[in-house]
């Protein structure tokens, strides 16, 4: 086990640097920060270039990349050219906000998925699977700024039951969550449904059913757990992608989070916060991704990990 | 069957109730759908304090590190500088009292006494010499703000309240300059002592108000300077500044009253905002203009004849009705008629699609000629106007292939690189309020935003232009420019932007800025 987690590990770095590489040299390619800057004004050239020279862009682009991996090394993820503060602190800040929203938005999806997909499969055919059909459809075609909206004139203006933005409290998160996980249980209800379909099918679900074991527990305990597996692979991606493509809901939301900061640094062409900012993005997804796999052992003994390596 | 009918009930019952909600912003049912929040204001319970919605956040806040409006929206209230204007725009006393000119290039400034800056270090001549040399030295130099007061040679400390200001060269606009941005006056013990990057976050100024909490992307917080030299003017205890980019979302929290003032409405939104009895809509005119810029470098658009042409084809009274509701003005000139410079006498081009057929075959240009034209993304109403354009056009015979691309690069690389198309969109702050800086930049050849335009003609009334501080003469000479620039067709100016705000009724005596830049003297709450 410990050896198969190094092994994974050691393939990071190499994602870390395949990452780093496209999106160094990629940014670059789309606009001249110092430009930027001076916007409106009639810049010299000495203060062209003495900008230039102060945030380092006066060097060979690979000159630059070998310094800024160096500074990685020791968790420099260097100075943002518009705010000026480290970004490795400005990312940690707009992390926080942004794990907390993919968790939100994840138990959201859960709580409705879940019982959702269960009973659509149970009673296939009826009326709840009916609904559980349809609602997956509606949720995978309802695009979420819209779902956004309407969550804030119904339950913000309307009845005034929470507050239409912002990061202050429980309060605050319950709206985004729910623009955020309606949209991902859609999807989960279909996997959750189509899994549990297959596995009720099999023997040892008649098995235990023969055995007069009672049928909630044959339900949660012999069908669930097993078709739990898709769906903790499916939920660990969708994690990963959460904390990236919540872009629009946090926008909709004034949510300060990484995704928001990430789409303002690209539009200022703030070099070192875009590349800290996928940098770190990337990191989440290998980690989610480990865990993920870590879990399909716990999920199915018979699935052990590692042990190919002894 | 039976199930089906269950579900279907259940989804026309979900639909009504959504339907429902959403009209509540929309025009019709306005009114009757807020009753129920028309009958108290939800802002009430709000003490002697505002919040204000801005749609982004500068960043930083040291006065030569930056040249976004964000900025002086709030910075304004912050940082005083020589001078100041006043909501009309005219110059006026800030913390000079008066100026005098020794001569063309010297001007003698008496400051005001008895102003402190919010740590308590009092304002002198000295912190204006410091200011200065800041600007103009080392540190100045890498930021965007150098660029604009490089007229400026030294400033000589001549007394306890007095600056002698030693220019280089005339500069007309310069007192215009001194009312904000870069040459706001800063204390040098308080930098001296925690450094730039600290006054980058937690800036101390002169203004009414001073900075007590920012968060940076959420919000900025400023509450009343009690030992203000003008301290009167100002009754609000406290405004707080919350960043929300959405404009759907701001409405939304103006409705529920947790903000009293947005700026930026939509002209889609005004119909809701006039729909709810505490909003009160106000629009106010600002100096930024819009217009349709030519690539004189390409045929066929070197060619006068079919700039002209295209100016007659294009029907800009409509496009502002339709697409603007009506919230915007003509313009004659790449700037609103704000600005010094502006010439009223000079008519907009008509619309004239006959007339714009003649020139175009006497240009010999091909019926079907495909025009480039670029867009930025991001821009859904001028992405309207690009279609009314290809419209227009093609009633003339000429295509257009609209490209709309990311606008960053669209600002920074294709533009002044001239890989922009036959004609790409142009919008411009004009914030100095005066003709000088728009046209320098846009018309002088080699400028960053000129890629290709050059007319003799206008070279020697730019240059004639800043060789005077003599208003009557330098008014004259705008007059010429912008007639020249007129006949040259070098873009279709479309229109001087109109502002929008929302404001909730406990809010008194606000008069919404023409340049985005907020001041609360004698504003009042309810």
């Amino acid at each position: 086990m410990l050896s198969y987690i190094l092994k994974r590990l050691s393939h990071t770095v190499l994602v870390i640097i395949a990452v780093s590489l496209i999106i160094f040299f990629s940014i670059r390619l789309t606009g001249d920060p110092v430009s930027i800057m001076f916007g409106a004004g009639e810049p010299t050239q000495q203060a062209i270039d003495d900008l230039s020279a102060k945030l380092g862009l006066d060097k060979p682009v690979w000159e630059q990349y070998f310094i800024f991996m160096k500074d990685l090394l020791t968790l420099d993820f260097g100075t943002s050219y518009r705010s000026n503060s480290p970004v490795l602190e400005m990312l940690l800040d707009r992390a926080w906000p942004t794990i907390v929203l993919a968790l939100g938005g994840m138990t959201v999806a859960l709580l409705i998925a879940v019982p959702l997909g269960i009973f659509s499969a149970v009673y296939k055919g009826k009326p709840i699977d009916i609904f559980g059909r349809i609602f997956s459809l509606l949720g995978i075609s309802f695009p979420n700024f819209w779902l956004a909206f309407m969550l804030i004139l119904i339950f913000a203006v309307q009845l005034k039951w929470l507050p239409v933005s912002g990061f202050d409290g429980f309060s605050s998160l319950i709206l985004p969550s729910i623009a955020l996980g309606l949209i991902l249980s859609g999807i989960l209800v279909r996997l959750i449904r189509t899994s549990m379909l297959e596995v009720l099918k099999m023997q040892y679900v008649t098995t235990a059913r023969a055995k007069g074991i009672r049928e909630w527990l044959v339900i949660v305990r012999h069908a669930f757990r097993n078709a739990l597996l898709p769906t903790v692979t499916f939920v660990g991606l969708q994690f990963g992608g959460l904390l990236g493509g919540a872009v629009i809901v946090e926008q909709v939301f004034s949510w300060p989070g990484i995704g928001r900061l990430i789409v303002d640094s690209i539009n200022q062409r703030d070099y070192p916060v875009v590349q800290g900012g996928v940098i770190l993005l990337a990191l989440i997804m290998i980690m989610v991704n480990l865990i993920v796999d870590l879990c399909y052992s716990l999920i199915n003994p018979r699935i052990r990990i590692g042990r190919g390596d002894n | 069957m039976k199930n089906y009918k269950w579900i279907t009930l259940l989804l026309v019952c979900m639909m009504l109730i959504l339907s429902a909600c959403s009209s509540g912003t929309s025009t019709k049912d306005g009114n009757k759908n807020n009753e129920k929040v028309s009958g108290e204001n939800p802002a009430k319970g709000r003490d002697n304090e505002l919040v204000v919605r801005v749609a982004g956040d500068p960043q930083n806040w040291d006065p030569i590190d930056t040249y976004l409006i964000a900025w002086s929206t709030v910075g304004t209230s912050v940082f005083e500088g020589l001078t100041s204007r006043s909501l009309d725009l005219e110059i006026q006393p800030g913390l000079a009292e008066s100026w005098e000119y020794v001569d063309d290039k010297t001007i003698v400034f008496k400051l005001r006494q008895g102003v402190t800056f919010h740590d308590g270090e009092p304002f002198n001549a000295e912190a204006v010499k410091f200011t200065f040399d800041r600007l103009l030295g080392e540190e100045g130099q890498k930021g965007p703000q150098y660029s604009n007061y490089t007229s400026i040679d030294r400033v000589e400390v001549t007394g306890e309240y007095e600056v002698t200001m030693h220019l280089n060269t005339i500069d007309p606009v310069l007192l215009t300059k001194l009312s904000g941005y870069g040459a706001v006056i800063v204390p040098p013990k308080y930098i001296a002592e925690n450094g730039a990057e600290h006054f980058d976050m937690n800036p101390v100024g002169t203004g009414p108000f001073k900075m007590t909490e920012y968060q940076r992307d959420k919000q900025v917080v400023i509450e009343r300077y009690e030992d203000y030299w003008n301290k009167e003017a100002i009754k609000l205890n406290k405004v707080t500044f919350k960043v929300i980019p959405e404009t759907a979302t701001a409405l939304a929290e103006l409705q529920t009253g947790n903000i009293d003032i947005m700026t930026r409405l939509e002209v889609s939104q005004a119909a809701t905002a006039k729909g709810t009895d505490f909003i009160t809509l106000m629009d106010v005119s600002t100096p930024t203009a819009y217009s349709i810029r030519f690539d004189t470098a390409k045929a066929p658009v070197d060619d006068v004849r079919v700039r002209q042409a295209i100016n007659y084809a294009i029907d800009k009274e409509t496009i502002v009705k339709e697409i603007l509701g009506g919230y915007g003005n003509l313009i004659s000139s790449f700037q609103s008629d704000l600005s010094f410079g502006y010439n009223k006498d000079l008519k907009p081009y008509p619309y004239d699609p006959e007339k714009a057929k003649k020139l175009l075959a006497e240009a010999n240009v091909a019926e079907g000629t495909t025009l480039d034209f670029y867009i930025p993304g991001t821009d859904g109403t001028f992405k309207e106007i690009a279609q009314a354009v290809a419209f227009y056009l093609e009633e003339v015979g000429l295509k257009v292939s609209i490209n709309s691309v990311e606008n960053t690069t669209f600002q920074s690389e294709l533009i002044p690189k001239g890989e922009a198309g036959h004609m790409y969109k142009n919008g411009w702050g004009g914030w100095t309020l005066d003709f000088d800086n728009t046209a320098y930049l846009m018309y002088h050849e080699g400028e960053f935003w000129n890629p290709s335009y050059k007319n003799d003609k206008v070279e020697q009334l730019l240059a004639k232009e800043r060789a005077t501080n003599d208003s009557a003469e330098r008014e004259k000479i705008f007059k010429e420019l912008t007639e020249v620039l007129h006949e040259d067709a070098a873009e279709v100016n479309l229109y001087s932007d109109v502002e929008l705000y929302a404001v909730n009724k406990r809010v008194k005596n606000f008069q919404p800025p023409h340049d985005s830049r907020f001041r609360f003297e004698g504003v009042t709450v309810e």
